[in-house]
């Protein structure tokens, strides 16, 4: 009987406890109701990307010596470096570059490893496109250069949370003079010269932040 | 909802004291010389026609409230850009599913296919004819009252299963044999706690349940007599709507969309407009069985003593009334906003999970809570309504 | 002939047809599922007749027990078996067939004379309407309390019956060696429904 008792009693407090569990779930619930939406109404306004934002790759035909860098340290050997060697000139002619971005993912060992600087990455991250093979961008259109977010008329920029001035959460209606928190590796050096010449004056001192800004 | 106080307005003066509609009607229509069997005929159809449309807006108000509530509690914005606020955004949604092709598979069986929504729909919106928005406010005061809709609200398995087996899909024919197992299950406790409030009240219907409530405004509303029953009840609805914690038969992640998965247009549009009428049904119920329905927390009966008024003036009719069709629908659409709230709140449940809570957990307690009731009702006549 | 009394013969009419021909479908088509749904719309019909006769409560509770739960059981049980058995073909099926059709037709006959020749109060008793709630009540616990209540311990028994089919596996092995029961097959412990607040 007792036996009995204590499973009625432990099935009752199991029943209290769920229902207050339930009730602190619908507190958590309700008290998210009033917190302002972070929605990003996306074709009328965008997110800055950030600095290394990884986007769409920039190739320079021009700058390409056509060394299969990129080619080598792609994990999956994705761009197509097409080139002949001209015997006259013993020297690689470039016929053609592509990259498909179908396949790409953005990893950025092409752009890190490339001798001439002539990949790096864009901003541009609007990629869909109705058939896949249209991603195949060759050198024409891996030339072309993106349309910023912050110069599109139709567009509406908004900072990412990381570039927000300090106590903000929501990037509607910030001015975009508005510092963010935080500061740029620029002030950091440019406090370092004004505080340099203060503590420390030995020239040696000196010259090392003169080193820095150079 | 609009329509009864414009109706109220109109015909009042010829009414005299009360707030009876159909005398009214039947009265003026005489007046033009019809026979009164006549008038009776023409006025049968336009209660009918009111709840429909009723039916129909609060489902749109239920599906936008539903859709702004979610963005809500998940800090997005919600529909916006069709009309205000996105108000339109749901009758934009009926009229894309209207649009649509009707499909019907190729290897569906079609009679049943296309019977299976309809017996989903129909009894959800024939159970309207017993929800009062007011002492006369209905479409019929039948004896059977709360009972019809019991009985009512089971005819729904069969166009599931109906449904399930047409659509010669796995996924479907699961959908259906979950939802008919989950509505019977939570039908029998659904019914003892209804049998314990009907047993307070001496009588099945809805107006009579919503009367013995309303002495005393708030403190005799059902719900502080029936805790239990309340909860049981509740829990009971939510389950026979298929709302989220036990969402089960169309359940996304495992069966696609359940018993509605091969279903497109305005075949599907039937089952998502029944499932919403549904909901928006339960909460009205709730509301008459344990909110006290059209009662003003504080009885308009003091109300009007006070301010020394007589409770059988026009104007304090047609006040009444109105009150009385704001508060049921002000109530039902408290408990719709719960219901969101819970949604988004509680997981889904198993399906041993569901059946153990049916009938291990609510059934016993709807049971002892209908003994309590009876014991409580001999013991104080008076507070359990003797 | 007022539009009342016309509305009413209507009524009848339809439904009368709709419960032969119902019935005549539930045995006479071949797909089971079919008979099944058939089935459901015949007690629907019913019902109706019941309504017709102001009968609100007995209509609710044919609704109620006959499409919602017998029907939907059948339906159910239809469903989770999904055997599709090919019928042998049966040697004399002719004759069989023109047997149990005299058999029937015998039966119709004998009920439409009984019913002929019954003396009919007519009209007959009026209905009580919304009364009958209370006065069904009145007579389950005066009059008929026994056969109500030796109905409930029948279907007691059906159901100890079904979970003892259900639960073969406890009763073959334990019982008949004579061994104690495993309680743990019987009821197992239940898995708590909320994490173990001792861990973390």
């Amino acid at each position: 009987m007792s036996a009995f008792l204590k499973q009625v009693l432990g099935y009752t407090s199991d029943a209290i406890d769920a229902g207050k569990y339930l009730l602190k779930g619908l507190s958590v619930t309700f008290d998210h109701m009033r917190r302002r939406p972070i929605t990003v109404q996306y074709p009328y306004e965008k997110l800055i990307p950030s600095e290394r934002y990884r986007g769409r790759i920039h190739y320079e035909f021009d700058k390409c010596i056509a060394c299969e860098v990129c080619v080598r340290v792609c994990p999956i050997n994705l761009p197509v470096v097409d080139w002949v060697m001209n015997k006259e000139t013993k020297k690689k002619e470039l016929r053609n570059y592509s990259i498909d971005f179908g396949v790409c993912i953005f990893c950025g060992n092409c752009v890190e490893y490339c001798p001439t600087n002539c990949l790096s990455m864009t901003e541009e991250y609007e990629l869909s496109a109705f058939d896949r093979h249209s991603l195949n961008f060759d050198n024409v259109a891996l030339g072309r250069l993106p349309t910023s977010v912050t110069t599109d008329p139709a567009v509406q920029p908004l900072r990412e949370l990381a570039y927000l001035p300090v106590g903000k959460i929501d990037p509607h209606g910030v001015a975009s003079d508005q510092p963010r928190a935080g500061h740029l590796p620029s002030d950091l050096l440019n406090g370092l010269q004004k505080e340099a010449p203060l503590e420390k004056k030995s020239d040696v001192e000196l010259s090392d932040g003169e080193n820095l800004k150079g | 909802m609009m329509t009864f106080t414009f109706f109220a307005t109109s015909y009042l003066g010829i009414a005299g004291p009360g707030l009876d509609l159909k005398s009214s009607f039947v009265d003026s229509l005489q007046s033009f010389g019809l026979s009164t069997e006549m008038a009776r005929l023409l006025w049968l159809p336009l209660p009918m026609l009111l709840v429909l449309t009723a039916a129909m807006v609060g489902v749109l108000v239920t599906v936008w409230l539903e859709r702004k509530i979610s963005a809500a509690a998940q800090q997005r914005i919600g529909p916006e850009f069709a009309g205000a606020l996105g108000v339109l955004q749901p009758m934009a949604d009926g009229l894309k599913l209207l649009v649509k092709e009707d499909v019907i598979p190729a290897r569906a069986d079609g009679l049943l296919f296309s019977l299976g929504p309809v017996l989903v729909l129909v009894p959800v919106i024939l159970s309207w004819l017993i929800v009062p928005f007011g002492q006369t406010l209905l479409i019929s005061n039948v004896g059977v009252g709360i009972f019809l809709w019991i009985s009512l609200s089971s005819i729904q398995p069969i166009g599931l299963l109906m449904s399930g087996y047409a659509s010669n899909n796995k996924y479907s024919l699961l959908g259906g044999l979950r939802a008919a197992a989950q509505s019977i299950s939570y039908e029998i406790p659904l019914a003892l706690s209804v049998l314990a409030v009907v047993m307070m009240s001496n009588s099945l219907s809805t107006v009579e349940i919503v009367n013995l409530q309303n002495d005393a405004g708030l403190l005799s509303w059902n719900v502080w007599r029936q805790p239990v029953g309340f909860v049981i009840f509740w829990i009971c609805v939510l389950a026979e709507c298929e709302r989220l914690p036990f969402d089960l038969p169309e359940a996304e992640e495992e069966l696609v969309a359940g018993y509605q998965t091969e279903y497109a247009g305005m075949k599907f549009a039937l089952f998502y407009l029944g499932s919403y009428i549904n909901l928006v049904l339960s909460a009205l119920l709730v509301s008459v069985l344990y909110l006290g329905g059209w009662g003003f927390p504080i009885p308009v009966e003091w109300l009007a003593s006070w301010l020394s008024q007589p409770i059988d003036a026009p104007l304090i009719q047609l006040v009444t009334g109105s009150v009385g069709i704001v508060m049921t629908v002000l109530k039902a659409y408290l408990l719709v906003f719960l219901a969101i709230l819970l949604r988004w709140t509680t997981p889904r449940v198993r399906i041993d999970q569901l059946l153990d809570l049916g009938w291990k957990f609510l059934l016993p307690i709807s049971l002892v809570n209908l003994l309590v009731t009876a014991a409580l009702k001999l013991l104080f006549p008076l507070a359990f309504g003797g | 002939m007022t539009i009342a009394t016309s509305t009413e013969l209507i009524c009848f009419l339809v439904l009368s047809t709709v419960i032969v021909l119902g019935s005549l479908g539930v045995v006479l088509l071949e797909n089971i599922v079919y008979s099944a749904f058939m089935l459901g719309g015949v007690f629907m019909a019913v019902a109706g007749l019941y309504l017709l006769l102001n009968a609100s409560f007995v209509a609710a509770a044919q609704v109620l027990v006959y499409v919602g739960a017998v029907n939907v059981l059948i339906i159910f049980a239809i469903m989770l078996v999904n055997k599709r058995e090919e019928l042998k073909p049966i040697k004399g099926l002719r004759l069989r067939r023109i047997v149990s059709g005299a058999v029937c037709i015998g039966l119709l006959v004998l009920l439409v004379r009984v019913a002929i020749i019954t003396p009919w109060p007519l009209p007959g008793p009026i209905a009580i309407g919304e009364e009958a709630t209370a006065r069904i009540g009145e007579h389950l616990f005066t009059d008929y309390l026994l056969p109500f209540e030796l109905a409930s311990v029948l279907l007691l028994m059906a159901m100890i019956g079904a979970i003892v089919l259900a639960r073969r596996d406890v009763y073959d092995s334990e019982l008949l060696a004579g061994d104690d029961m495993k309680e743990g097959l019987i009821e197992q412990t239940p898995t708590p429904l909320l994490v173990d607040k001792s861990s973390p």
